[in-house]
């Protein structure tokens, strides 16, 4: 029997149970395995291999399953009392924000006014009125960072919302 | 199934408690197995398996139910151990198999009592782990992936994050290892 024709058998034996073969395959492979002690061992000898991963068991902790079901409920909580608190957030920062986009022409001229009483240089009460933007932005930056400073304390892999 | 998934994602949307614990039970065999095959180390994979729901539970609004809910789970699980190793200046999972750090499936080694079955298959088993124990980790999970938990091909490359190509040749490699192992166990 040729040598192409074992390393076909080989072959078709693995696809078999990777991928599933075509009844075409599967009629030829069957045929080749009668024929053929060499494939046929090899074939069984994979069969085996599987069979014996497949029923390997590991048997899980007793009490994995409620320490886990316990951590979950208690990051819920969590992560419900936090929830106010960031959609607070949140809305404050919108109403800063329609009220600063409302506000502006009135706030841009208190500030003009403020900087000819002042004799300050155009460019200065102009960066004062951008600060008066950005303000609530820094706001925000600054909440998100001071929660995140708390969550560092953890190994880095452990970190949730990762 | 795909009426089930929907109502996974569902419940992972309004983060239902009991959706999780019902979730947790189903899948713990499942998902430690995974990880103990991963990790290689059944301490560090009760770590991993807790992390894995906390994770599930923080992020469960991004899954949408369109695939299978264990493959969503299994991809999570496998990226924390992924970060984990990265955090050891590990760049993948391969390095869970260089000879300089490896350390052994230690999952047979354990002191406390086991239940009557694991006694029983104890032999096979212990035989089956060290065989895995000696192939590459990228071959183990596919192996177990494909043939311990029956995941698609398809599924698997979005677990993996892997062309379907390089399921398949990973697959094939790892089922002539995992022979090859076997074989040099029985002898």
């Amino acid at each position: 029997m040729s040598e192409n024709l074992h390393t076909r058998a080989l072959q078709l034996v693995a696809k078999g149970r990777v991928e599933g073969l075509a009844q075409s395959e599967s009629d030829w492979l069957s045929a080749h395995l009668q024929d053929c002690e060499f494939c046929n061992e090899h074939a069984r000898q994979t069969d085996s291999a599987l069979r014996a991963l497949r029923t390997a068991a590991i048997p899980v902790p007793a009490d994995l399953a409620s320490r886990t079901q316990f951590r979950v409920r208690l990051r819920a909580m969590e992560l419900r009392e936090r929830e106010p608190k960031r959609r607070m957030l949140w809305l404050a920062c919108a109403a800063s924000w329609i009220f600063g986009i409302a506000s502006a022409p009135y706030v841009w001229r208190i500030f003009q006014w403020m900087g000819s009483v002042t004799h300050a240089p155009k460019l200065v009460w102009e960066i004062g009125f951008g600060l008066w933007w950005t303000i609530p932005a820094l706001f925000a930056v600054i909440v998100l960072l001071l929660e995140s400073a708390g969550r560092s304390e953890e190994p880095e892999w452990m970190k949730p919302g990762r | 199934m795909r009426d089930e998934a929907k109502t996974v994602a569902r419940g992972l949307q309004k983060r239902d408690p009991d959706l999780l614990d019902r979730l947790i039970e189903q899948y713990q065999y499942r998902l430690f197995r995974y990880l103990t095959y991963i990790t290689g180390d059944k301490a560090r994979a009760e770590d991993f398996f807790q992390e894995t729901w906390i994770r599930v539970l923080e992020r469960g609004h991004q899954y949408d139910g369109k695939s299978k809910f264990e493959a969503w789970l299994f991809a999570i699980a496998r990226h924390l151990v992924i970060d984990w190793q990265r955090t050891k200046k590990a760049q993948s999972l391969d390095a869970l198999t260089d000879p300089e750090q490896e350390r052994p499936l230690q999952v047979a080694n354990e002191s406390e009592p086991s239940p009557l079955h694991q006694v029983l298959a104890q032999e096979s088993e212990m035989n089956v782990q060290a065989s895995l124990g000696r192939i590459p980790a990228i071959y183990r999970e596919v192996l177990v992936l494909r043939f311990q938990e029956e995941l698609q091909i398809e599924e698997m490359a979005g677990v993996l994050s892997i062309p379907v190509s390089t399921v398949k040749s990973r697959l094939y490699r790892g089922l002539d290892a995992l022979r090859g192992a076997l074989q040099e166990g029985v002898a």
